[in-house]
């Protein structure tokens, strides 16, 4: 079982990380106590600002020598509770490694500390012509040790693949305390692609302190179109033959009416009042760009758009994007509190689940939005609810609950992009065996023996006692201005 | 102490599938399988480890058997399992994209059933009779990995079947998911020391409406940077760049593969012979044959394959390197993913030159991760078919004794 944190463990984190690396104020230490998932929270005893790769594996080795468990944290942006810190654990944030070691624009890869946020990594790059590009909503803000936590995608992984698909090489802190460094499949490295497991590990089984990622050309054309349509189902059948086309979008977004008001309410892009509109855009060679794009207006205006706007300069294109990137926090705007879902499904099972959304809707009262990556079939159906009413928080994390159930019925997944964490970890079990979960944990004490990395995250555990199961709350983040939901 | 041959062949866990003694033809490094399974069904692979496990027999895993030269001297082989009895195509869901394969299926077998929806699974197959599930376990690539990667890159579900005699699954039938650790980009690499793997699920591509490659003769290694240089430089999109060379024997070959919608794919390559300063543009059944035969060159070899990988922008370096390969006695070629860094080198002559190339490429600072794809036995004894795995090797090991605790799944012969 794990040790307690006493005076002398906090003096010896305190000699590791310096005074200004360790926080012990509880004032400040609520900063710590949640990440943007609202409803689970624990206050940490202690958390540990390192500065150097090398603090964070003193830190781990002292951990691992005294049984403490810890959990590492980026920049607090995860939506799935995954740097919800441990009762009697030690937080360690991640914020102080955020240098930029190395951009390398011949061999088109970027070395970074893992605070370093996703957008800087394209920044950096951008002069050159070159752009970093797994793009969650969150870029702004989130850190690049968090994306490779998470595996995290974005609007325009359909074309572009996922975090790991861009990640070259990484050093970590294994749960032991060995710093290590592993390159990728990508690489050639001969043996097992440790880099590939690690990626979307969650921070279960180390804590990345370097990560070397690839970079692209920036495309040489973009083109962007909004269609609107009287139906989901219009706008899912231009999907399926946008597909069936043989075209492979850079990204296809769906918002339903009750988002589009929302936003409309919040950042006014213009929008149409529709039942449906639909995001599409191609990116890539400029002939191969002005090929198709027409292929695609055709194939909206032939499944019944009622209008296509296309935008005719960046200004137009950014306008559109505001729009479907604002439409989590819009929510605001049409209801006191949401419960943000994230649930894959194959994308031609989308009309059949919206369906049973709608009927969900119907049934348990509450108004749910949908705001989906229509192309690869990831939902983030938007429950709203009013925490002032009695019951209604409950039944919002109920019926989300429940799109889960769907989703997996279709042949989904429970989580496409935002994680299991210590949200989802309970639902596990309804999409993989025992027997499944149970190679998974093999894997996890052969590299974490001693179960102190981020222990009570993605697998099923009894809940832990000091989380706190409540309504939504504003992350302090939030409050500040610094991050919106997506 | 271990069964006979003749126990093997009649015990209960073959369960009905295909047994026979070890042949010739299944030898590897000269090493002959007492037995040859050819399991049906997954219960039947999964149910055949639990029997090996439990009288302690060592397995290999055998898809098309054009990877058997890869890895280490085995110091014996009790089971040698194919897995060409499990070569069904499970599910494919043209309109979502994905396909689920049983291991054994060959890459010719799948695309035959994927081009039906006018789809392909973009994977170079490394000799005929290539399979899925042993592109998966060798982490294989050829020309295609310069737009599409390698099989992880694609793969999306994995089903195993374990030394405890389980079937397992990760990762699920949806493009997108993060549910669970990744185990199968994991086995991406892991040689068939880990477990089986019985089918996978992989995203597909929309087959390109026209192709059409550049093919251009380079006089040197100036040249050819030169051309590379523009190439990359610029907003073109090809769907391959290859390099290809004998050492000490100009010229050199690039060839700049363009699959995309007709117009582009015209635009595109013509723009590229620009860049490039020359070559001619070939299409259709030209064109196929020429990348047929490309792809077969690179895996056939009488003497030494090896795999290796650099920084792009190193390129001149390797080139430089491989130059001084040269000499009378042997011969030397280059086939590399030119804009990637990546590539094989195919070494012919005197077992003493194979492995003193293999050493000094090892010894390079300009080349890292130089593993023997095949080589003969003799060469296998000189120099060490893996190099040095670094931290991962020891990560991997201990993974490796919770999958395999008794260590019998390519015993002695995989990277861990």
């Amino acid at each position: 079982m794990a040790a307690t944190i006493d005076a002398r463990f906090v003096r010896e984190l305190e000699r590791i990380c310096g005074s200004s690396g360790i926080v012990r104020e509880p004032l400040e230490l609520l900063t710590y106590e949640c990440d943007a998932l609202p409803h689970l929270r624990a206050v940490p005893p202690v958390v540990v600002l390192p500065d150097s790769a090398a603090q964070v594996q003193q830190v781990v080795r002292l951990c691992s020598r005294e049984s403490v468990p810890f959990v590492a944290r980026g920049h607090g942006t995860g939506l799935s509770g995954g740097a919800v810190p441990v009762p009697g654990g030690v937080v360690i944030g991640l914020s102080r490694l955020n240098r930029v070691i190395d951009v390398d624009i011949p061999n088109r890869r970027v070395t970074v500390e893992p605070g370093v946020t996703n957008l800087e990594i394209t920044r950096q790059v951008a002069p050159f012509g070159f752009y970093y590009a797994p793009d969650p909503s969150s870029q702004q803000v989130c850190s690049i040790g968090g994306n490779v936590a998470e595996n995290s995608g974005g609007a325009h992984c359909l074309k572009y693949g996922f975090t790991v698909h861009h990640v070259i090489a990484v050093d970590a802190v294994m749960p032991d305390g060995e710093l290590v460094h592993l390159e990728s499949a990508l690489t050639d490295a001969p043996g097992p692609d440790l880099v590939s497991l690690l990626v979307g590990s969650e921070g279960t089984l180390a804590i990345v302190t370097k990560v070397v990622v690839r970079i692209l050309r920036k495309p040489e054309s973009v083109r962007t179109l909004l269609a609107a349509f009287d139906t989901i189902r219009g706008a899912a059948s231009a999907v399926s033959e946008i597909i069936a086309a043989g075209i492979i979008p850079a990204a296809v977004e769906m918002m339903d009416a009750l988002s589009i008001r929302a936003a409309e309410a919040a950042v006014h892009p213009g929008f149409p009042a529709a039942e449906a509109v639909l995001i599409v855009e191609l990116d890539g060679n400029g002939a191969e760009v002005a090929e198709l794009f027409p292929i695609v207006e055709e194939i909206c205006r032939r499944t019944g758009a009622t209008s296509i706007e296309i935008a005719a300069d960046e200004q137009q294109r950014a306008r559109i994007w505001k729009g479907r990137k604002a439409a989590f926090a819009a929510m605001g705007r049409v209801s006191p509190n949401y419960y943000v879902q994230d649930g894959v499904v194959p994308r031609t099972k989308l009309p059949e689940v919206l369906e049973r959304i709608r009927a969900l809707e119907a049934r348990c009262g509450l108004r749910i939005a949908n705001v989906f990556h229509a192309g690869d079939g990831n939902l983030h159906p938007l429950i709203c609810y009013d925490e002032k009413v009695p019951g209604e928080a409950d039944r919002a994390v109920e019926a989300s609950g429940e799109i889960l159930l769907y989703c997996l019925e279709a042949g989904g997944s429970i989580t496409g992009e935002h994680g299991v964490g210590a949200d989802k970890s309970e639902f596990m079990p309804k999409m993989f065996t025992d027997e499944d979960l149970d190679l998974m944990l093999r894997v996890r004490a052969a590299i974490d023996p001693g179960h102190l990395c981020n222990p009570g995250k993605v697998f099923p555990t009894p809940r832990l006692c000091g989380e706190v199961p409540g309504p939504y709350r504003q992350h302090p983040a939030e409050k500040a201005g610094l991050a919106e939901r997506y | 102490m271990t069964l006979s041959t003749d126990a093997l062949l009649q015990s209960s866990f073959l369960a009905g599938a295909i047994a026979r003694s070890g042949k010739d033809a299944d030898r590897i490094d000269g090493v002959a399988p007492r037995l040859v399974v050819e399991p049906r069904t997954p219960e039947e692979v999964a149910s055949i480890l639990a029997a090996a496990s439990r009288e302690g027999l060592t397995v290999v895993f055998r898809g098309g058997g054009t990877k058997r030269g890869w890895g280490r001297i085995p110091a014996g082989v009790d089971l040698l399992i194919s897995m060409r009895g499990l070569a069904r195509v499970i599910a494919h869901e043209h309109a979502d994209l994905t396909a689920t394969f049983e291991a054994g299926a060959t890459l010719d077998e799948v695309n035959a059933a994927l081009g039906r929806h006018r789809q392909w699974l973009p994977l170079d197959a490394s000799g005929d009779g290539s399979t899925i599930g042993g592109a998966i376990a060798t982490n294989d690539s050829g020309p295609l990995r310069h737009r599409f990667g390698t099989p992880r890159d694609l793969l999306i579900g994995i089903r195993l079947a374990t030394t405890d005699g389980r079937l397992v699954k990760a990762g699920g039938n949806v493009v997108k998911n993060v549910a669970g650790y990744d185990l199968g980009k994991m086995m991406t690499g892991s040689f068939g020391t880990l477990a089986a793997i019985v089918s996978c699920t992989f995203k597909l591509l929309p087959m390109p409406a026209a192709s059409h490659t550049v093919s251009a003769a380079l006089p040197d290694k100036e040249s050819v940077t030169r051309a590379l240089v523009a190439l990359n430089d610029s907003q073109l999109e090809p769907l391959a760049v290859e390099l290809q060379a004998q050492a000490g024997r100009a010229p050199y070959r690039l060839l700049a593969r363009f699959a995309t919608s007709p117009a582009a794919a015209v635009a595109q390559a013509a723009q590229a012979q620009g860049l490039i300063g020359g070559g001619e543009i070939i299409t259709g059944d030209q064109e196929a044959a020429i990348w047929r035969r490309y792809q077969g060159r690179a895996a056939a070899s009488a003497g030494t394959v090896v795999r290796m990988n650099w920084l792009p922008a190193a390129l001149p370096g390797v080139l430089a390197l491989f130059e001084t390969l040269a000499q009378a006695h042997g011969s030397v070629e280059l086939v590399a993913r030119a804009a990637l860094g990546a590539g094989l080198i195919r070494i012919d002559g005197s077992i003493d030159w194979q492995a003193s190339v293999i050493e000094r490429l090892r010894a390079a600072d300009v080349v890292r991760h130089v593993t023997i794809v095949d080589a003969p036995p003799d060469v296998k004894r000189q120099v060490d078919v893996w190099g040095a795995l670094g931290a991962g090797g020891v990560i991997s090991s201990a993974i490796k004794r919770a999958l395999d605790p008794a260590g019998l799944l390519n015993a002695g012969r995989g990277p861990v």
